[in-house]
């Protein structure tokens, strides 16, 4: 007997997530419409409520619901900081650290030019903009401190600076507590190369 | 830096200690990678790294593109499976313009480049130039000489000392390089790139100390290459452009 076609569709519909193969979505299917009927109304209702409602802020490019997300409206932070992450998981870690009171931008990605992504693909132009509405007095760099991460730290900060904007980067360094005896020898060498006047 | 010479055993499919390159990685599954591999005695590979995506695993730090590594794989297929990966050292991360005119270099080796076919010489030229770059140079002979030796290991020798009819370069005279003819005197010849006869001299000896022998061998790089990528466009140039257009 041929599988139904809607029970086909769905599967199809999850291999969509990343590191959903064929096995996996149907796995996922069996057990929604077996064992959890209501879990599948819930993700069905707000999959659709998310993608009704969901639209990137003005200002940040973060997920929000309004025009602009609460975050950049909120009068407790500093307008004056922007800080430049690659996606929003990255902004929620610098919330956690309690050690930043600026704004954000989320670029949803980061230059790769081997998989065709680059400033226009990240619309770069929109960060710019923001970046120089005369308000923002710095701009941090946090994206990640990888090859692709140092690629769109290194084109936005020349691309910054000759906005007149100030520019800094994250620091590159050894996780706190580590010890050198059983750090990865990478992160040692870059730490030896960066290090600094003490 | 000296690669060591792997060590092909008993078993003929497992490979240990090869010096290599990663040029790219493409996520696989959850929590695993794809790695295209350049390996100085076995060519350009696909090998899977098991877990190399997860949060805390050692690989992350290990598997970076530009950096000299060591690897080892066992398997026969197409796709092999990562045994192995130490990071060998001895080169600084590339910074600035110079992780784009690496991924440019990478971006070559992917699509001229075919796959499981050793190139130790242009291998040697990839790890010399990377150093240039990391050195921080960017308009620099190192990347001449890698791209000489990506045609030449191809295949596509360039023809520097005689022109198309036999006779020797002129170093005063001007020339068309056609593309499988060489060099045609100026006068003879209706396209192609325009060089003098210095600068296909120059480039013979690999010697770029002259500005404009420097710039012309560039043109005439990117005109024999991008003939041999077949039309295919070059992302990292695409990248590169659309940059300096922002
Ligand atoms: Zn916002």
């Amino acid at each position: 007997m041929a599988t139904p076609s809607s029970l086909d569709a769905l599967v199809a519909a999850l291999r969509c997530l990343p590191g959903v193969g064929p096995k996996s979505a149907q796995r996922m299917v069996y057990h929604l419409l077996q064992h959890d009927p209501r879990g599948a109304e819930r993700l069905a209702k707000a999959l659709e409520t998310a993608l009704r409602t969901l639209r990137h802020c003005d200002r940040c490019n973060n997920f929000t619901e309004a025009e602009v997300c609460d975050r950049c409206l909120s009068s407790k932070r500093d307008p004056s900081q922007l800080c430049v992450v690659e996606m929003p998981a990255d902004l929620n870690i610098m919330e956690q650290t309690h050690a930043f009171q600026g704004l954000y931008y989320v670029l949803m990605g980061r230059l790769s030019p081997l998989d065709g992504i680059g400033p226009r693909e990240l619309a770069f132009d929109r960060l710019l903009a923001r970046a120089s509405d005369g308000v923002v007095k710095e701009v941090i760099l946090a994206t990640n401190l990888t090859n692709e991460g140092e690629a769109t730290a290194h084109y936005l900060s020349e691309m910054l600076h000759a906005r007149g904007v100030k520019v800094s980067r994250i620091a590159r360094g050894l996780p706190l507590g580590s010890e050198l005896e059983y750090s990865d020898a990478a992160s040692v060498a870059q730490a030896f190369i960066e290090r600094r006047d003490y | 830096m000296t690669p060591p010479h792997s060590r092909v055993t008993q078993q003929r499919q497992r490979v240990d200690g090869a010096a290599a390159f990663l040029l790219h990685a493409y996520p696989y599954s959850e929590t695993s990678l794809i790695l295209e591999v350049f390996a100085r005695d076995h060519g350009r590979l696909a090998i899977l790294a098991r877990g190399a995506r997860r949060p805390r695993s050692a690989l992350r730090a290990v598997l970076v593109s530009f950096q000299p590594l060591e690897l080892g794989w066992f398997g026969g297929g197409e796709v092999k499976t990562l045994a192995k990966a130490e990071w060998l050292g001895g080169m600084p991360l590339l910074a600035r313009e110079g992780l784009l005119l690496g991924y440019y270099l990478n971006e070559l080796l992917l699509k001229l480049l075919p796959r499981e076919d050793a190139h130790a010489n242009l291998f040697d030229a990839y790890a010399a130039a990377l150093a240039a770059l990391s050195r921080g140079a960017t308009e620099t002979a190192e990347l001449r000489r890698f791209e000489k030796a990506m045609l030449r290991e191809l295949g596509y020798g360039l023809l520097l000392d005689h022109d198309g009819a036999g006779n020797e370069i002129d170093v005063a005279g001007r020339y068309r390089y056609l593309v499988e003819r060489g060099a045609m005197p100026e006068a003879l010849a209706e396209s192609g790139v325009l060089v003098t006869g210095k600068t296909l001299l120059d480039l013979a000896a690999d010697d770029y100390s002259d500005a404009r022998s420097l710039a012309e061998s560039k043109q005439l790089m990117r005109h024999l290459l991008s003939h041999y990528l077949s039309g295919q466009p070059l992302q990292t140039r695409r990248v590169f452009l659309e940059l300096q257009d922002v």
